[in-house]
């Protein structure tokens, strides 16, 4: 009889790393697939772009590094992913694959590999690409124009021209933007499924779109030209940032109490972004900002250890 | 806290079954917290069934007494599931009839000191796991107002609480009693999970009928989440009241007993019978027949395979000492059964995990399932990285080991084992 000696526990859940990363994918495919009905090839180039450069950049460095393969836990596949759907459709094949090798090289890599990072690397990846590519990261075309019509995104719209894009069109994602955040609806089904199978804490996403409601309705009401409640919600970035880019376990809060905070920060930097600076989207740089905040928010709201309330309690009584 | 697949089927629904018979017992001389009990016997003595074999040393301690009629052949160093080795006495049973214990009619009217006494000669400790000294524990220097009896037995497998709950009501309610006579509390709690649905209704019949009359009694069902049956968790569902840091249950004025030692404390005022049998779950996928068996203390698990109660359907992968969540692994059979043995798992392969540890993501389920409110995660690097000094400063010494970290990390990180680690080293700065 050969036995195991171990320290308890014996029993484990049966989910593992791996398991959560293939749910957040698995939750990105409508959107993917959307993507391809709107942007067609072009959307079809720069995921699989995106993916494979990320896949091999992470093998490499993994090698390098010395280190076991990591490709199966599915964290590089689902980097590439959200980096795709955060790029305009229209950007160069070049631009994507230089993308895709800062986010896992510099975004994840540098900073100790996975679970180490203090950035979102996908986020990190598109920083660049705006940093090095101001043009072409900011040029847009209609959804299923082939011949790329330019066209403004519904926030630039609303910020430089005054005008409205209809609702209807955001929620179903008929709308110029970056590859996967048109469609509101498909993004907020998969942020459900993630929500359901417990794969990310409710907290983040409840806290970021109670803080943008309140803001955008504020602001609805002094000026209808603002943008209602739901155009807010439901255009650019927002529900892509909202359910898979800030509740990235690895870049947020450890505490309940820190993830509102992180999500109320997030709202508030969005909205102070989309209503006050040079640029018509903000949702990035909010998550990216945050995301530093990180370290100062885990300490001071670090979860009072039961121990110590009692400590604290009992000298309370002894007064 | 969080809720863990309960895996206490069929043992949950079996009548408990007896085995007074080994050849050989073993019996350890630290089966508790705190000092070994002092050897008063000699070797090749004849003991007789529950004379006493050594007395307590020091208030920490408990006395211990013969399980069977046999010689004392003599003492050696024996398998110990946490110490690893430890004196163990060596006891060789003649063939007798099982002593009968007879009825003790003054155990009515018998006053705290009295009761006390008895109970520590009895040599009763903790039957949940602790095993801490019962005679101390029943002794606290503040007043108690809230006695809670706790029957939530929330590891997945075990079920030696709930059939001695189910079968020995009467006994539990009378033990209450005696606790009740010896603390004066305001009010008695019977803490028990949903699952437990007969012995919930059992309790209730019995608060009703008011036979056996208890200040205030209430049967409390919790639902069934992982670790509810720890004192301090218990203590804070029922109460809201916090036992502080490095604190204990009396400094909030509770007192937590476990349904088995409180059987023990019935047996020991009713019919002057020390501890010298328990009731034990063998459980596990490898097991042909998983069983509750009240057995003899000392009893080592080998001899209930060759006696033919137990058997193997599987091989086992890991055989545990306790519960699947908080037990011990053992190296092999020759292990004997102890005060505060609640279970032995024989687990196979496909029961437990054994996959490998990736690297922290970060994810905080650990933070958000700490029943102690503690930063598991935390600990971790600190021990990682040798940075002992910070440990106190997160309140490792809060850790209760219930082991929900290590059950809910993805990365498979074994959290348990590195804050055992860290318990070791950290140092107050």
């Amino acid at each position: 009889m050969r036995l195991i000696v171990s320290d308890s526990p014996h029993l484990k859940a049966n989910y593992d790393t791996s398991w959560m990363m293939r749910q957040v994918i698995y939750a990105l495919i409508p959107t993917g697939v959307a993507s391809l009905y709107f942007f067609r090839f072009r959307a079809g180039f720069i995921i699989l772009n995106c993916v494979v450069t990320s896949m091999i950049t992470e093998e490499i460095v993994m090698r390098i590094r010395k280190r076991p393969s990591t490709i199966k836990d599915g964290s590089a596949l689902l980097t590439g992913l959200l980096l795709a759907f955060i790029l305009p459709p229209s950007v160069k094949w070049y631009a994507v694959s230089l993308g895709a090798v800062f986010a896992i090289l510099v975004g994840k890599h540098l900073f100790g590999g996975l679970g180490n990072n203090i950035f979102n690397p996908a986020l990190v990846g598109r920083v660049f690409l705006v940093a090095t590519y101001p043009k072409t990261m900011t040029t847009w075309i209609e959804p299923f124009s082939l011949q790329a019509v330019t066209e403004a995104t519904p926030l630039a719209l609303r910020k430089f021209d005054h005008i409205l894009t209809p609702v209807s069109n955001l929620f179903l994602g008929n709308s110029s933007g970056c590859v996967g955040e048109t469609s509101a609806i498909l993004l907020i089904l998969g942020g459900f499924y993630l929500l359901i199978r417990k794969v990310v804490d409710w907290r983040i996403p409840l806290s970021i779109i109670i803080t943008v409601s309140l803001i955008s309705s504020i602001f609805y009401v002094i000026n209808p030209l603002n943008g209602s409640v739901s155009f807010h919600l439901f255009s650019g970035g927002l529900m892509l940032g909202t359910f898979f880019m800030a509740t990235d376990p690895v870049t947020t809060p450890i505490s309940k109490k820190g993830r509102f905070v992180f999500g109320l920060g997030c709202g508030i930097l969005i909205m102070v972004i989309r209503y006050f600076s040079g640029l018509p989207e903000g949702v990035m740089y909010s998550i990216l900002f945050m995301n530093a905040c990180v370290p100062l928010i885990d300490r001071i709201f670090r979860p009072k250890s039961l121990g110590a309330i009692g400590v604290m309690i009992s000298k309370r009584r002894k007064k | 806290m969080i809720h863990i697949e309960e895996r206490k089927l069929p043992q949950h629904n079996i009548p408990i079954v007896t085995f007074f018979h080994p050849k050989k017992l073993y019996l350890h001389l630290s089966q508790h917290t705190g000092r070994s009990s002092k050897l008063v016997v000699n070797k090749g003595d004849l003991l007789e069934e529950a004379s006493l074999i050594a007395e307590r040393d020091g208030l920490i301690s408990a006395s211990l007494s013969s399980p069977v009629k046999g010689y004392f052949k003599d003492i050696v160093s024996f398998n110990h599931p946490s110490l690893k080795r430890g004196l163990a006495v060596v006891i060789e049973r003649e063939e007798s009839p099982n002593k009968i214990y007879s009825f003790n009619k003054k155990a009515l009217f018998l006053k705290r000191d009295a009761l006390l006494d008895k109970i520590q000669k009895a040599g009763i400790v903790g039957m949940g796991g602790a095993a801490f000294p019962t005679h101390v524990k029943l002794n606290p220097p503040k007043e108690i107002d809230t006695l809670i009896v706790n029957g939530c037995e929330c590891e997945p497998y075990l079920s030696c609480d709930y059939r001695l709950m189910v079968e020995k009501s009467e006994e539990i309610f009378k033990g209450v009693e005696i606790i009740c006579r010896i603390i004066s509390p305001k009010r008695v709690l019977f803490a028990l999970e949903e699952n437990k649905l007969e012995a919930i209704k059992k309790f209730n019949s019995m608060i009703s009928t008011k036979r056996i009359p208890l200040p205030n009694p209430k049967v409390i069902i919790l639902s069934s989440r992982y670790p509810t049956g720890g004192e301090k968790q218990l203590i804070y569902v029922l109460t809201k009241r916090i036992v502080p840091l490095g604190g204990l249950p009396f400094d909030v004025g509770c007192l937590v007993h476990n349904v088995g030692t409180i059987f023990a404390i019935y047996e020991a005022v009713y019919y002057n019978k020390p501890l010298v049998e328990r009731v034990v779950t063998f459980a596990g996928g490898a097991l042909r027949e998983p069983k509750n068996i009240l057995l003899k203390l000392g009893t080592t698990i080998r001899e209930l395979f060759d006696g033919g109660i137990l058997s193997f359907k599987k091989e086992p992968l890991k055989i545990i000492y306790g519960g699947p969540m908080m037990g011990i692994t053992l190296k092999g059979l020759d292990y004997p059964v102890m005060k505060g043995t609640t279970g032995i798992l024989f687990l196979t392969k496909e029961e437990i995990d054994i996959r490998e540890e990736s690297v922290c993501i970060r994810c905080a389920r650990c933070v958000d399932n700490c029943p102690m409110g503690l930063l598991p995660l935390e600990f971790v690097k600190k021990v990682k990285q040798k940075e002992y000094i910070y440990l106190n400063d997160l309140y490792i010494k809060d850790c209760i080991e219930c082991g929900v970290c290590s059950f809910s990390c993805p990365a498979k990180i074994p959290l348990v084992h590195y804050i055992k680690i860290g318990k070791k080293y950290a140092v107050n700065r």
